[in-house]
């Protein structure tokens, strides 16, 4: 009798032997979760590998330094544009005068009394210039652009990492045709018109004051608005 | 090599993305498969620490710099990976209960992202130092970093829901 074991070790020792199943059943889980884990990982860095192409070391692609302008700003600067542009007083103020070059090194100036002008601050990074730059070609070809006002664009915020570099490729794709002054690597002449966010426009009038400063896409109705202000 | 790990990240969001509609055809179909259950939290662990990590690497690494609404569903996703990692490790599967509603939190906000990337207006003007409708990454045609990381919330939540079906 002290051989033979009794009903309730028996009991116990089928206990004991399941939980070890269910134990070993659960580190095998593991195990095959870690392993699949690990292959969906390799797979997918594989298919990064094969698949990216070459990295983003560019060096073909000018630097902002490449780009940027190196204009002159002349008269006081414009404070921050407020969101409301009933708001903004600096309406009757006069502008500062901006002398740079486009993309060419093609002498562009802003700001100067005796030429009405509307200017349009892009970055061509900024999905909503990205939106409103054909708006603005479309416009001009449509002759929305009053008799005697000019329409200048300001290449700003240059940012090499982010889409739509380099700005030039970017105005020429969009077919814009118009004086661009490029800005310099700290966007100085966005900082003396007030901008706060792209699209930035400004109107000046035939004496070089401002009539008006929109933030945002405006559109065609209030692109034509802001030029009639300019032409006075 | 940003460039072979965003290629990486798109991977395996159509990874997660499989895993995501799996889950809630199971669960919709009260089909959970036996094994789902202990698969579930660790799998959702995972999720979570590959969409953080990769938040930060491209944040960090390729300095694409977060907008409000990156760091939004950043707010929502990075503690998942230390409520899942701990419900995992301890086999909580009432985890559900903060997995679920920061996950819908999360989604919430990366839909109304996803919609300000594919139409700017929405998102208005262009902040110059990180607006929210730049796209920074888009893998196979529609995988942008909001994308992804509402595919990883979905993930998540479904995970979580079948980890309690046992």
């Amino acid at each position: 009798m002290s051989n033979t074991p009794t009903r309730k070790a028996r009991a116990q020792a089928d206990r004991q032997a399941r939980e070890q199943e269910r134990q070993a059943q659960q580190r095998r889980q593991r195990l095959l979760l870690a392993a699949g884990g690990a292959v969906v990982l390799l797979l997918a860095v594989g298919i990064g590998v094969l698949s990216a192409g070459e990295s983003a070391e560019r060096e073909d692609v000018p630097t902002v330094e490449d780009v940027a302008g190196d204009p002159t700003i002349e008269g006081e600067g414009f404070p921050p544009a407020p969101e409301d542009p009933a708001d903004d007083a600096v309406v009757g103020e006069s502008a500062p005068v901006v002398r740079g070059a486009d993309f060419d090194g093609t002498e562009v100036t802003i700001g100067d009394p005796g030429q009405p002008q509307v200017i349009a601050f892009m970055a061509s990074w900024c999905p909503a210039c990205d939106e409103e730059l054909p708006q603005v070609v479309d416009w001009v070809e449509a002759g929305g652009l009053p008799e005697g006002v000019e329409l200048v664009s300001v290449a700003t915020n240059h940012d090499r990492a982010r889409p739509n570099w380099p700005p030039q490729d970017w105005y020429a794709e969009a077919g814009f045709d118009r004086p661009i002054l490029v800005d310099d690597e700290e966007s100085s002449v966005a900082g003396a018109f007030g901008l706060t966010a792209t699209p930035f426009w400004v109107a000046i009038d035939e004496d070089g004051q401002a009539v008006g400063r929109l933030t945002g896409m405006i559109g065609a109705e209030q692109m034509t608005a802001l030029a009639e202000a300019a032409a006075g | 090599m940003i460039a072979i790990a965003q290629r990486s990240f798109g991977v395996l969001a159509l990874v997660a993305l499989v895993i995501a509609v799996a889950t809630f055809t199971a669960l919709l179909t009260r089909r959970v498969p036996s094994w789902l259950p202990d698969a579930a939290l660790p799998t959702a662990t995972a999720i979570a620490a590959v969409a953080t990590g990769g938040s930060l690497l491209l944040s960090e690494v390729a300095d694409y710099t977060p907008c409000t609404l990156c760091w939004y569903q950043r707010i929502a996703m990075y503690p998942l990976v230390v409520i899942l990692g701990v419900a995992a490790a301890r086999g909580d599967r009432e985890v559900w209960r903060m997995a679920v509603p920061l996950s819908a939190i999360g989604s919430v906000i990366a839909i109304w992202h996803i919609a300000i990337e594919r139409n700017p207006a929405l998102g208005g003007a262009c902040d110059p130092a990180a607006p929210c409708s730049i796209i920074w990454v888009q893998e196979f045609g529609f995988l942008t970093l909001p994308t992804m990381a509402l595919i990883g919330f979905v993930a998540i939540a479904g995970l979580t829901l079948a980890a309690r079906d046992r």
